[in-house]
């Protein structure tokens, strides 16, 4: 039973090349995934991914009504079977609203960190692995960034890159998180890297004569691909409040996009009396982060067991 | 001299009582005697930028300049003239010399007697360059100004000036007399930050300190010029930016006055608080929707050589999507739940001399299409431009988006960028690149104080037009001292820029100030006028 | 030890100047400057340069930054640019109400952290640990501005206004301006609702640190030991296994004051708070360089001594610590 389980995932395991891996018969990842599965919470966090990612993908078609299109006839019309969440002040269907900010949130979420990790990892990878100066470099001006309060830099980025609707303005969004990012993995693979750098095995491939970015592909970076995966799953739920936040304080994507921090803050003005308008779309950026954060922790305790 | 003397008691009287009705109309079970003391707390949405009220701007510092400081005349909500500093005044039958006679004890808050040079410095100091005012176009038709005796005062014109009074008493701050010696002492840094022994007024309340972000504290002047005012001892005024924050202080009695409210939420305030006061009036603030029609030729900003919009220079454009494009009553029932009218012109329907010319735009779908058929545009080359706003107000971007939806309808896409403040006054006042805004700017008085945001010339002209026959008009409604042949010329100049569609209003944009019902004596005047020297709480 | 503590500040010195010195750059490449927003409606070409040349703005950046530097050697933090009042002034007047709120959400923090930590641990696999852990999960997941709005909701609007929306009363004795609100109630019941919506958060994420390092700790041999020469469980787990589980904890508490001060911005703008969150805000969104440098400096000092301090608490919780 459980071998015929395990078959398709001998992909992912393969890619851990490392000592341990040699030495045990079956890999860590594998034996990670599979302590995944026996996680009730992991597997609530990965159903509520999958729901976000199938929302966000066949919004055009799940949402009831478009987004954007206001009905002067239905504003401020309370949650029916007509309207499952109510409308707003411009008589759009907050479902449809809701809905479709999945697409804002979720590609401001994934995209940034994804953006950060493939500058991050790189750079800390040079960093790790040629030390000197290069190391010293990389991580000072790593180390400023970090310093930065999260929000401050931010909001000064966005304040910089003009916030503007559609896709331009979710990618300066994207572009803005994935800055204040790119440090935590850099700083993460850079430890990584110094300590296998030393290695007896990187020690054989060097003098094989394979070239640097092969050691450092095949080699070095499986050995820091567990918290690679935790910190980006952990790191979309992260940015996804603060694509909210900044959205809140008016920085963030522009109407009419939709996007739950905006609505919320729009919404908030209606709380007295339309309370739904802003609680929904704040629970749901509350269950797409919970999700994340659910789905990351389970991927930690299944990857890094002593923390259980 | 005795019918002058004559003339002069039957204006003061005049004033007085006007004063008394105007102080007592706004709530008649009042007449009980004020009582005395206490602190009226007030709650501003926006911060005060700085407090030289000759060069600052926004209503929240206006509001304390009108406060701190006094002038000569005040106007009442029916357009009626007052004095303040001045107990009478008198115009030459060739409408080229004002005379004032100032009340003989007025006192600035340092105790030293405010007199006519006072009056002089001050008026000088605005037609000054140097001074950077912005009250400065205004004082274009004074000629000079002369001190007769310490208690007379004489401006002479260049040429008839019918707004001078409204200008002197309603225009932004109106004319706030300066201590001329505190001021030459002071820097304009000291004054900026609000030190209160720079800015010594002769108005009701002494600035007693400014905290930017804050409050701002005045008190009570014992030694102002009207017997008995002001009855409150003390006036605390904080920011709360949020609207629902504002609200939620308010109805927790935190505090006692809301400067100005959102009318999109008056609904949901008297629900809660029916027996609170609120108070509005006609609706002097145009909220508008209009276009960009040359730009500059080199890029540069300001630049005097000016070539065409490539899109918006076409008045036909202009008309399909500004005038025929939108429907003005949809806008009004989702962004102003209806509060506001619809009104299409450039003067907004409670200011002087409006007129209703709502017949020349109705929202006609079929002409809008014929219109930007014949400029070129169509299924096969779809018109796009984008719609710049600020966030300064949710209402903007809600009016936009509701734009956006309506043109939509007529195969026009109008992408919506929602911008801060400051990048606003950068793009669209100061000759950026923009096609089209959502605005409401300032409330105009008369049509005459809109001139400096829309003559040819003009620096806050947006649009940019170069009609000089709209200079021609303004000019000729400034001077006309006739009420009827004014308001005619008044409609006339209303048809053309509605042919022309240099600007284009889409409704009024109503104004709200709030009070709990404990507050007493206060007489609304939308903006333009703000004193609280005669309000007093009955708790 | 005295020697250490100059030492890192000494060390602390290039962290400052390079946090000031990215704020100052990322800064002047905003579009648009304060200089129109300051004229308003005087605004004329010649004017602009004419202030700009006041406020020596149109000096190369690195110019005005070592302008800006030497000034500060002095004691100087510049003047508003559109309020003309000094910043060092207008940072002392909001540094407390900020101060306090910090504090105190790190105090809610910590007041929730540790019981529920324990517990989680010590029951581990428990409904009492279960409760914990997941409790702590919807903390980290929700956002500071949400909690707000929905306190807001609950105690402003909900229960007759029970706790004020807005503003700030000091503590008696800590008015920095003339006139201000002092009364320690009114402080409390100020301060109360933005503390907890910025410190639930932080409270969910130390609940987590905490129990997985009190696990850790426990695992290890030496409280094993401990209990093995006889000590009961009660002294064992907080003499030995909160004190050495307490480190990590504290250490991210020190990385978490960075976030807080960007927390501050959001909370207190949500409660009209005169803090320097507000401070802040208002001067990035009216690109007030002089005010921005204060917020910066201010928030980059606010960070390097804390991390000072989370070093210092190391050698209380662990003796074994020692700093020379």
């Amino acid at each position: 039973m459980s071998t015929v389980r395990e078959a398709p995932l001998g992909g992912v395991g393969e890619l851990v090349i490392g000592p341990q891996a040699v030495a045990r018969p079956e890999s860590p990842f594998v034996q990670g995934l599979r302590r995944l599965r026996r996680s009730t919470t992991a597997l609530i966090g990965v159903a509520i991914v999958a729901l976000l990612l199938v929302l966000a993908i066949f919004a055009d078609v799940l949402a009831p009504t478009s987004p954007t299109v206001n009905d002067q006839t239905r504003t401020f019309q309370p949650p029916s079977w007509d309207y499952p969440l109510g409308t707003d002040q411009m008589g759009r269907d907050m479902l449809s609203r809701v809905i479709h900010g999945t697409r804002v949130s979720l590609l401001v979420g994934v995209s940034s960190v994804l953006l950060a990790l493939f500058v991050g990892v790189p750079l800390g990878m040079i960093a790790g692995y040629y030390g000197g100066r290069t190391d010293t470099l990389v991580m000072r001006v790593m180390d400023l960034i970090l310093a930065f309060p999260i929000y401050l830099l931010a909001i000064i980025l966005m304040v910089i890159f003009t916030p503007t609707a559609g896709l331009i303005g979710t990618m300066k969004v994207t572009g803005a998180l994935a800055i204040v990012r790119i440090p935590i993995y850099a700083r993460l693979v850079r430890g990584s890297v110094l300590s296998v750098k030393e290695k007896e095995y990187i020690e054989a491939c060097r003098a094989l004569g394979v070239r640097d970015p092969w050691i450092l592909l095949r080699h070095v970076l499986p050995n820091c691909l567990a918290p690679i995966i935790v910190t980006t799953t952990l790191g979309i739920a992260t940015s996804i409040i603060v694509e909210a936040t900044l959205s809140f304080l008016g920085l963030g994507t522009q109407p009419p996009t939709p996007s739950w921090g905006w609505d919320l803050k729009a919404n908030v003005a209606f709380i007295q009396v339309n309370p739904w308008l802003s609680l929904f779309p704040g629970l749901a950026i509350f269950v797409t982060v919970l999700g994340f954060n659910l789905f990351g922790d389970g991927l930690r305790d299944a990857l890094d067991p002593r923390l259980k | 001299m005795m019918r002058r003397t004559r003339l002069m008691l039957t204006l003061t009287l005049g004033a007085t009582a006007l004063l008394a009705l105007t102080v007592l109309l706004p709530d008649l079970a009042s007449a009980q005697a004020p009582k005395r003391g206490g602190t009226l707390r007030v709650s501003y949405g926006n911060d005060i930028n700085h407090l030289d009220f000759h060069t600052g701007s926004g209503y929240e510092m206006m509001w304390v300049a009108m406060n701190v400081g006094c002038g000569l005349v005040d106007i009442t909500p029916d357009g009626k003239f007052v004095g303040d500093a001045a107990e009478s005044w008198q115009l030459s039958p060739d409408g080229l010399i004002y005379t004032f006679k100032l009340r003989k004890n007025v006192l600035f808050h340092d105790g030293t007697k405010m007199d006519a040079a006072a009056v002089k410095f001050s008026i000088d100091r605005l037609m000054n360059p140097e001074t950077k005012s912005a009250m400065r176009p205004f004082y274009e038709p004074v000629h000079s100004v002369e001190v007769l005796d310490p208690h007379t005062l004489q401006v002479r014109l260049k040429h008839p000036y019918g707004f001078f009074l409204h200008m002197l008493a309603a225009y932004r701050t109106g004319l706030v007399i300066y201590h001329p010696a505190a001021t030459q002492k002071y820097t304009l840094k000291d004054r900026q930050q609000g030190k209160p022994e720079a800015l010594p007024g002769c108005g009701p309340f002494k600035l007693i300190e400014w905290v930017k972000g804050s409050h701002l504290v005045m008190d009570r002047f014992d030694k102002y010029f009207m017997p008995g005012q002001p009855y409150l001892d003390r006036i605390m005024i904080r920011t709360i930016k949020d609207p629902v924050t504002e609200m939620a202080a308010f109805k927790a009695g935190e505090t006692d006055f809301i400067a100005s409210f959102s009318p999109e939420h008056v609904d949901t305030l008297k629900a809660q608080m029916p027996k609170a006061q609120f108070m509005t009036g006609k609706e002097t603030t145009p909220m508008i929707f209009k276009f960009k029609v040359t730009v500059p030729k080199d890029g540069k900003p300001h630049s005097k050589d000016r070539a065409p919009h490539p899109i918006f220079h076409d008045v036909r454009v202009r008309k399909a999507v500004g005038c025929f494009g939108v429907d003005r009553q949809e806008i009004v029932k989702i962004a102003f739940k209806g509060q506001a009218t619809p009104w299409v012109g450039i003067i907004p329907p409670g200011t002087l001399d409006a007129v209703d010319v709502n017949h020349l735009c109705p929202y006609d779908q079929a002409k809008a299409k014929a219109l930007l058929a014949e400029a070129g545009y169509g299924p096969s080359k779809p018109l796009v431009f984008e719609v710049i706003t600020s966030s300064e107000k949710s209402v903007f971007a809600v009016i936009a988006t509701v734009i956006k939806e309506q043109l939509a309808r007529i195969g026009v896409t109008a992408n919506i960028k929602v911008v801060d403040k400051v990048t606003w006054m950068n793009t669209a006042l100061e000759d950026g690149p923009w096609d089209a805004e959502v605005e409401d700017l300032l409330s105009l008085l008369t049509l005459d104080s809109n001139a400096y945001l829309s003559a040819v010339g003009a620096r806050w002209n947006q649009s940019r037009h170069q009609d000089m026959k709209v200079n021609d008009y303004y000019a000729r409604y400034a001077r006309e001292l006739d009420t009827g042949k004014r308001k005619a010329l008044a409609k006339e100049f209303v048809e053309y820029m509605v042919d022309k569609l240099y600007w284009n209003n889409i409704s009024g944009s109503p104004f709200y100030m709030v009070a709990q019902p404990y507050v007493r004596g206060y007489t609304y005047n939308a903006e333009f006028e703000v004193h609280w020297d005669t309000v007093w709480l009955d708790k | 030890m005295r020697l250490y503590i100059v030492r890192r500040l000494i060390e602390m010195v290039p962290t400052v100047l390079g946090i000031t010195l990215v704020v100052f750059l990322m800064m002047q490449s905003i579009p648009g400057d304060p200089v129109v927003a300051l004229l308003g409606e005087a605004y004329t070409e010649e004017e602009a340069v004419k202030v700009r040349v006041d406020y020596g703005l149109d000096r190369p950046i690195f110019v005005q930054y070592v302008i800006w530097l030497s000034k500060l050697v002095q004691g100087d933090w510049g003047t508003s640019i559109l309020s003309g009042r000094p910043v060092l002034k207008d940072v002392l007047i909001r540094l407390p109400v900020t101060l306090e709120l910090i504090v105190l959400s790190m105090g809610v923090a910590l007041l929730i952290a540790i019981p529920a930590g324990i517990i989680g641990a010590l029951r581990q696999n428990t409904w009492a640990d279960y409760t914990a852990t997941s409790v702590a999960m919807v903390g980290v997941s929700i956002p500071e501005f949400f909690i707000g709005v929905l306190l807001l909701l609950m105690f402003s609007f909900g229960l007759g206004g029970l706790l004020p929306s807005s503003g700030w009363v000091y503590l008696p004795g800590t008015c920095p301006t003339i006139v201000c609100g002092t009364s320690f109630w009114g402080n409390v019941q100020h301060v109360l609702m933005p503390a907890f919506a910025l410190g639930v958060g932080r409270a969910a994420l130390l609940t987590r640190l905490l129990r997985a390092s009190m696990l850790e700790v426990i695992r290890t041999e030496y409280v094993t030991t401990a209990r093995a020469k006889g000590l009961s469980d009660r002294p064992v787990i907080f003499k030995h296994a909160l004190k050495n589980a307490l480190i990590p904890t504290v250490t991210v508490m020190g990385l978490q004051v960075g976030f807080l001060i960007g927390g501050a911005i959001v909370v207190e703008t949500l409660f009209a708070m005169p803090g320097l969150g507000t401070f802040g805000i208002e001067a990035i969104i009216g690109r007030d360089y002089q005010q921005v440098q204060g917020f910066a400096l201010i928030t980059a000092l606010a960070f390097v001594v804390m991390n000072l301090l989370v070093d210092l608490t190391y050698t209380f919780l662990d003796p074994r610590i020692r700093y020379t």
